[in-house]
């Protein structure tokens, strides 16, 4: 089974289990056709990915004054 | 030094121990408590306050589940206590499932994830969007896809059935998106 045959298994796998539907079931299998041939899908999936991204790479830092302001609060300096 | 040896330390009243466990999580901690608050005071008085409940009660902790669990678990709860708090806030509605996924206006975006760290206007457009997702489903969206908890862990520390968690991620991600794309197609 190639790499792209897996993934796209994950990933009805993950839509199905979101259903509540087995994989080989006539839902999933309907949907899976409809992913096949439509950009309009494919795009509306990519944003979602796109949008969890966004989030996963906006972090902040603990800076030096943050951590000794902690360690501070706790009794617990350095 | 493992974790479990650390906490052992820890409980017995070694302060460098419990140092070290501060250090190990107050990153995670921090950044957890910003992406729920959007505001970097609040999330500091957030992580202040959870590592204030983990030195009292490090003696408690039976090690059944993971340092990290217990302290997302505060920090959510935290969280919770906050909102509730403040009802003047008036989020969208995320109820309306037709509304929710809409076969409207589906663009490509101008603008990628990578782009993030100097891009201040972008910051702004995702805090604005979360901020408008109410914080149970924040909460939810947050542990579950970006700091990877799996539906399980998620439902532990939300309280909540895993069906609960699986319809409300799918609700916040569609609510996310939709937040996004009106600016991300447009503006950009």
């Amino acid at each position: 089974m190639s790499t792209e045959k897996a993934t796209c298994k994950e990933v009805m796998n993950h839509i199905c289990d979101n259903l509540g539907e087995d994989l080989d079931s006539p839902r999933c299998v309907a949907i899976k056709s409809h992913l096949d041939s439509c950009d309009s899908c494919k795009k509306y999936f990519t944003s979602v990915e796109t949008t969890i991204q966004f989030y996963k790479k906006y972090n902040v830092e603990v800076d030096d004054n943050t951590h000794k302001r902690l360690l501070d609060f706790l009794g617990l300096e350095d | 030094m493992s974790e479990e040896l650390l906490i052992q330390k820890a409980q017995n009243g070694d302060r460098a121990a419990l140092a070290q466990l501060v250090k190990n999580y107050e990153q995670t901690v921090y950044n957890f408590s910003f992406k729920i608050c959007r505001n970097k005071e609040k999330a500091e008085h957030t992580m202040q306050e959870t590592f204030l409940s983990m030195v009292k009660n490090i003696e408690q902790f039976s090690g059944k589940s993971k340092l990290s669990t217990w302290l997302y678990t505060v920090v959510s709860n935290n969280c919770l206590m906050l909102a509730r708090s403040q009802k003047k806030h008036e989020y969208s509605s995320i109820d309306d499932e037709d509304n929710l996924i809409s076969e409207d206006n589906i663009a490509d975006w101008k603008i990628t994830p990578d782009q993030i760290s100097e891009n201040i206007e972008l910051k702004n457009i995702l805090d604005d969007a979360i901020q408008n997702l109410p914080a149970d489903y924040r909460v939810v969206f947050l542990l579950r896809d970006v700091e990877g908890l799996s539906t399980e862990e998620t439902g532990k520390i939300t309280e909540l059935s895993i069906p609960a968690v699986k319809s409300r991620l799918h609700r916040a991600r569609a609510f996310l998106r939709n937040e996004l794309n009106k600016k991300l197609s447009y503006e950009y």
